[in-house]
């Protein structure tokens, strides 16, 4: 089966990229806070490894063995993905460890009304190919992108409308998650439109500007994994009771006006 | 048929999203990177004295509800007055959301003060509803009717969260208390 110079390159640099950034991840102890996007990194390294022995080694029907691995492979990624925005959402949304009550069902509307919308794309999308399952994977890599950025873009929406702020990792992922679903998305969409009827130019190129963009990500998420956030200063004791009683107040505060009657 | 419709619904999805994510983008970063002066900066001029007055008309200074027969003196016009109508409640709103940044501000370096910021947040949330009511009574000319009520919660709620940053800050013996004394 025949890989092209850039494929290779890609494969060798998305792996030895994914090592380094376990490897911080695991130095700097962030895996406890992040361990479904450390699975998936994990996950990617065990991929690399696992496509490089069917294609280098596996020698009967070497080319349908690759791809019905690399499909069924891409699936499960999407799903960890998914996990990965998960944990990000609630690393957000969940500030004091249980879902803050303002957004619960505008976070439950994003993922409906993204679900729908990249649903919608996906049927309207008729790339023009030669085998129909080039078609399946064109519209099935439209409808990942497309829910990806739409996610991600909500949460970003949804975070800044209720004044929630973002923890520096937690915002340093989800940025590189952002920016490369919104650039598949185009991508995805050029793909969609010129199809692979006539030529694989087209998709070679995107799929080439995306590795790069996705080999971009890895980086920024490895020099900003690595920095540290802001040490936080200890407090005494009789301080932090301190605090759990001013929240109290607060909260009872709120329930008492609004439990008000003006006569 | 189709084909173009996906071409126009995808073009305008990536438009829309990458419009989106540039400004939450900046938004986010705007309020991670401001530092203690950009905060101040950012707090409208409010006069304090007629948010008090407003506020303490319902409320006693520990926050419990009055009882007394001069409570719930002020007549409507006389709240409309006191907080330069519905652009002065709009102001008190923008102010609500520093408020809640001024508690996150803390929480950077006292991560436990997460809990004082979030029911903080929760009650600018009230405020920016009670005065989404009001701006909706407003255009459909029901204001009269209800501005004194949701505009004195509102302001009850404004004032009991100044003094609760206040508190924040005074509890983690933040050295800029000082300073956010004369500012809210």
């Amino acid at each position: 089966m025949y890989l092209s110079g850039f494929q290779l390159f890609f494969w060798a640099t998305a792996f030895a990229a994914h090592l380094l950034l376990l490897a911080v991840i695991w130095r700097r102890g962030r895996a406890a806070s992040f361990p479904v996007f450390t699975g998936l990194i994990a996950f990617y390294i065990a991929r690399s490894v696992a496509l490089f022995l069917i294609w280098r080694f596996v020698h009967q029907n070497t080319q349908s063995n690759y791809y019905y691995t690399a499909l069924a492979l891409a699936i499960v990624d999407e799903a960890i993905q998914l996990f990965v925005f998960y944990e990000l959402a609630t690393h957000v949304f969940c500030p004091t460890g249980v879902w803050a009550k303002d957004v619960k069902r505008a976070f439950v509307w994003i993922v409906a009304g993204s679900v729908l919308l990249a649903t919608i794309l996906t049927w309207l999308a008729a790339p023009e190919v030669k085998l129909s399952v080039q078609s399946l994977m064109l519209r099935s890599n439209f409808f990942s992108s497309a829910l990806m950025s739409e996610l991600f873009v909500g949460i970003m929406w949804l975070s800044a409308t209720a004044g929630l702020p973002w923890k520096t990792h937690v915002a340093r992922i989800a940025q590189g998650f952002g920016i490369y679903s919104i650039v598949s998305l185009i991508l995805e969409t050029i793909n969609n439109y010129f199809g692979l009827q006539n030529s694989a130019d087209v998709y070679n190129a995107a799929n080439h500007v995306r590795s790069l963009v996705y080999l971009g990500c890895v980086g920024y998420w490895i020099v900003t994994l690595w920095q540290e956030a802001p040490a936080p200063r200890e407090l005494p004791d009789a301080m932090l009771m301190q605090i759990y009683t001013l929240q109290r107040r607060v909260e009872y505060d709120l329930v008492r006006i609004r439990n008000w009657r003006r006569s | 048929m189709n084909h173009l419709f996906f071409v126009f619904g995808a073009s305008l999805l990536v438009v829309a999203l990458t419009g989106a994510a540039a400004q939450q983008y900046l938004r986010s970063r705007r309020s991670s990177d401001a530092t203690w002066e950009d905060l101040l900066g950012r707090l409208e001029p409010i006069d304090r004295e007629k948010i008090a007055t407003v506020a303490l008309d319902v409320i006693a200074e520990n926050g419990e509800r009055r009882q007394s027969d001069d409570a719930y003196s002020l007549e409507p016009e006389a709240i409309w007055q006191l907080l330069g109508g519905l652009e002065g409640l709009e102001a008190m709103e923008r102010n609500c959301r520093v408020l809640v940044e001024l508690a996150a501000y803390v929480q950077r370096w006292h991560p436990e003060a997460v809990v004082v910021a979030e029911q903080l947040r929760l009650n600018a949330r009230e405020i920016e509803w009670h005065v989404s009511r009001l701006t909706g009574a407003a255009q459909t000319g029901n204001l009269q009717a209800t501005f004194a009520d949701y505009a004195q919660r509102a302001v009850a709620i404004y004032y009991m969260m100044t003094r609760h940053v206040l508190d924040l800050y005074e509890q983690v013996s933040f050295p800029e208390l000082t300073q956010l004394r004369q500012a809210i």
